[in-house]
C-alpha cells in the first residue's frame, strides 16, 4: 500500500471509532451496566455478542467502552502534547537559567519508571477516568519536553525569527506565530504516536485492574472475560470483541503515525521514545 | 577514558532521582486518608484506650515532627525496612525478594534470547533496508507492536493451551506437586509458553532499535570508504557496520537487564505466574499502597542504576558521548 492509502485507511477507521463513541447511546441496545439477560448467554438476536457473567450485554459494553477508551487515550495525549510543546517552546526560546533549571529537573525525573509510578498514583488518588488521563498526560509530557526543546532550538536560531524580533514583535507573538507553526508537524506526529501509546497503556492498566467495576472500558472487559471463566469455557464471543476493538484503533493510529512520520521526516527528526 | 568530574555529576543526578522517588512515596504514605494505627487497632478491638494509640504512635515514630519522620523514613529505606503490606501484614521487602526468583525463571532466558534474536533480525533488516523483505518485516513488526502484550498472551493461551492443549492454562506447577514435589520438567512445561512470549516481545522491541541504528551506520562515510577500498560486503557488515551499530544496544540491553528484576506484569498476570509482576497486579487490586510503593522503589532503584551504568559503559566505549551537550 502506498503511504497515502495507509494514511486514509487509518483515518477512516479512526473516524468510525469516533462516531461510535459519540453515538454510543443510539447504537447500543442497552446501558453498559444494565443487567438485561441470563448470565453467559451465547450470541442471539437480542445480544449480538452474548452476555457476560452477570448478564450484561457484551455488545453494549463494547460500544460504551469506546467512549472511555478513546477518552483517556486522546485526552492524555492532548495534555501531554500541550504541556511538552508549551514548555519546550518557552525554554527553547528563552534559554538561559530557566532552560537550565528545567533541563536539570528533567534529568532527575527522567529515570523514574513511569508505569509503576502511575500505578502507585492511581492507587492513591481514587482512580477515575479523568484523574488517570491527567496523570498519564502529565507523566508522559516529561519525555516530550526534550524532543520539543531541541526542535525549537533549531527554529529559534533562524533568520526569520531574528527578523521578527528586529521589527519589534513581542516574545509571545514570535513563539505563537513563528515558532509554533514550524514545529507543528512534530506536534502532530507526537500527538498521534502518544495517543496510541497512552491508549494501550490505559487498556493495559485497566486489564490489571485499575478501575472499579462500574467503569467499563475494553481493558476491563478483557480482564473480566479472562478471569471470570470466558477463557476456561472457551466463550470466544466474550473475549475476542474487546481485543479486536483495541487492535483496530491501535493499528489505525499506528498507520496514521507511520505515514505522518514518513511525510515529515525530511524536515523533522523524530525521536521514537 | 571517563573523567572523574563526569562520573561525580552523573552519580549526583542518580542520587537526586532516587531521593525524589523516596520523597514521593513518603508523602503519599502520609497523605493517605485514615490513620494507619487507628485502622489497625480498630480491627483488633472496638474500643481503644487513648494510651494505647499514643503508645503505638510513639513506637512507629508518628509523634515526631514531619522532618524527623522523613529522615527516619530515608534511613529505614536505606536499611531495607520498606514498611508493611496492608493486605498481607508482612514486610514489603521480604515479600518482593521472595517473588524475585520466580520472575527470574521466566525473565532471564527470555531477555537473553530476546536480545540476541532482536539484534540478529534487526541487523539483517537494516543491512537490507529498502528491500522487499526488509519492508515486509518492518510492516509486520509495526502491526505486532500495535497489539497489546497481554492480548498476545491471552491469544497464545487460547490457541496453544485451550484448543491445542499443548501447554497448561497457567500457574507454575501441576497438581501432582502436592504428592511428588516440585520437579524441574514440570516447571519448564509451565514456563515455556510465557518465556516464548516474552522473548517474542523483547525481540520485536530490539528489532526496531537495531534496524534504525544499522540504517544510520550504513549511511556513514566510513562504510563508503570501506566499499571504495574494495572490501567484500561480508567483512564490511561484520567488521565495520555491525560493531558501530551495536553501540546504542548497550543502553537498551542495560535497561532490559534492569527490567529483569521487575518481571513482566502482563505476562505474569495472564499466566498466573507467581513473580513480581503478578504481585504488582495483586497489590493494585487490593489497593495495597505500601506494597506498591515498595515495588516502585525497587523498580526506580534498578532503572536509575541501569541508566547510570549505561551512561558509563557507553562513554567508555564511545568517547564522543558526554553529558550536557544535547543541543
Amino acid at each position: 500500500m502506498s503511504r497515502r492509502a495507509i494514511l486514509w485507511v487509518g483515518i477512516v477507521v479512526l473516524f468510525i471509532y469516533i462516531v461510535i463513541a459519540i453515538a454510543a447511546p443510539l447504537i447500543a441496545p442497552q446501558g453498559p451496566n444494565a443487567i438485561t439477560g441470563k448470565p453467559l448467554q451465547p450470541p442471539d438476536n437480542n445480544h449480538p455478542f452474548g452476555t457476560n457473567q452477570v448478564g450484561q450485554d457484551i455488545f453494549s459494553q463494547l460500544v460504551f467502552g469506546t467512549r472511555i477508551t478513546l477518552l483517556y487515550g486522546f485526552f492524555a495525549a492532548f495534555l501531554a502534547v500541550v504541556i511538552s510543546t508549551s514548555v519546550g517552546i518557552v525554554i527553547g526560546y528563552y534559554g538561559g537559567i530557566i532552560d537550565e533549571i528545567v533541563c536539570r529537573v528533567i534529568d532527575v525525573v527522567m529515570p523514574i519508571p513511569m508505569f509503576v509510578l502511575l500505578i502507585v498514583l492511581t492507587t492513591f488518588f481514587s482512580p477515575g477516568v479523568v484523574q488517570v488521563s491527567l496523570l498519564m498526560g502529565l507523566l508522559s509530557s516529561i519525555q516530550g519536553i526534550r524532543v520539543m526543546r531541541s526542535q525549537v532550538l533549531a527554529v529559534a536560531r533562524t533568520n526569520f525569527v531574528e527578523g521578527a524580533r528586529a521589527i519589534g514583535a513581542s516574545d509571545f507573538r514570535i513563539m505563537s506565530r513563528h515558532i509554533l507553526p514550524n514545529v507543528s508537524s512534530l506536534v502532530m506526529v507526537k500527538f498521534v504516536s502518544s495517543s496510541q501509546q497512552l491508549l494501550l497503556m490505559g487498556v493495559g492498566l485497566s486489564f490489571i485492574g485499575m478501575w472499579d467495576t462500574t467503569t467499563v472500558d475494553w481493558g476491563t472487559m478483557i480482564q473480566n472475560a479472562y478471569s471470570q471463566g470466558g477463557m476456561a469455557l472457551g466463550l470466544w464471543w466474550w473475549i475476542l470483541p474487546p481485543g479486536i476493538a483495541v487492535i483496530g484503533i491501535s493499528v489505525a493510529l499506528g498507520m496514521i503515525g507511520y505515514s505522518f512520520e514518513e511525510k515529515f521526516n525530511p524536515r523533522v527528526a523524530v525521536n521514537r521514545i | 577514558m571517563i573523567s572523574g568530574k563526569y562520573l561525580l555529576r552523573r552519580l549526583g543526578y542518580s542520587g537526586a532521582s532516587f531521593f525524589v522517588c523516596i520523597t514521593i512515596t513518603f508523602f503519599l504514605l502520609h497523605l493517605m486518608p485514615g490513620d494507619y494505627i487507628t485502622n489497625y487497632l480498630l480491627s483488633l478491638s472496638n474500643t481503644i484506650p487513648q494510651a494505647t494509640v499514643d503508645q503505638f504512635r510513639h513506637q512507629f515514630g508518628l509523634d515526631l515532627p514531619i522532618t524527623d519522620q522523613y529522615i527516619l523514613y530515608i534511613v529505614n529505606i536505606l536499611h531495607g525496612q520498606w514498611g508493611y503490606s496492608y493486605a498481607y501484614g508482612q514486610p514489603v521487602f521480604s515479600m518482593i525478594t521472595e517473588k524475585l526468583s520466580w520472575s527470574l525463571i521466566i525473565v532471564v532466558p527470555a531477555t537473553v534470547l530476546g536480545i540476541l534474536i532482536g539484534i540478529i533480525i534487526g541487523a539483517w533488516s537494516g543491512w537490507k533496508s529498502g528491500g522487499k523483505k526488509d519492508l515486509a518485516l518492518f510492516n509486520i513488526m509495526i502491526v505486532i507492536r500495535a497489539i497489546p502484550e497481554f492480548w498476545w498472551a491471552i491469544m497464545a493461551v487460547l490457541v496453544f493451551s485451550f484448543y491445542l492443549r499443548w501447554f497448561p492454562l497457567g500457574g507454575f506447577s501441576s497438581i501432582s506437586v502436592l504428592s511428588s514435589g516440585l520437579s524441574i520438567p514440570d516447571l519448564l512445561y509451565h514456563a515455556i509458553l510465557p518465556i516464548a512470549l516474552m522473548t517474542f516481545f523483547i525481540a520485536t522491541g530490539n528489532y526496531y532499535v537495531m534496524r534504525n541504528s544499522m540504517i544510520a551506520v550504513i549511511g556513514e562515510d566510513y562504510i563508503t570508504t570501506a566499499r571504495a577500498k574494495g572490501l567484500d560486503e561480508r567483512s564490511i557488515l561484520w567488521r565495520h557496520a555491525l560493531k558501530n551499530a551495536l553501540l546504542p544496544m548497550v543502553t537498551i540491553t542495560t535497561f532490559q537487564c534492569a527490567a529483569i528484576i521487575m518481571g513482566n506484569v502482563f505476562i505474569e498476570t495472564v499466566f498466573s505466574w507467581p513473580g513480581i509482576g503478578f504481585l504488582t497486579t495483586e497489590a493494585l487490586n487490593n489497593r495495597d499502597l505500601p506494597l506498591l510503593e515498595g515495588i516502585f522503589l525497587l523498580d526506580s532503584l534498578m532503572t536509575i542504576c541501569a541508566m547510570l551504568l549505561a551512561d558509563i559503559f557507553s562513554s567508555i566505549i564511545d568517547p564522543r558521548i558526554r553529558m550536557g551537550n544535547d543541543e
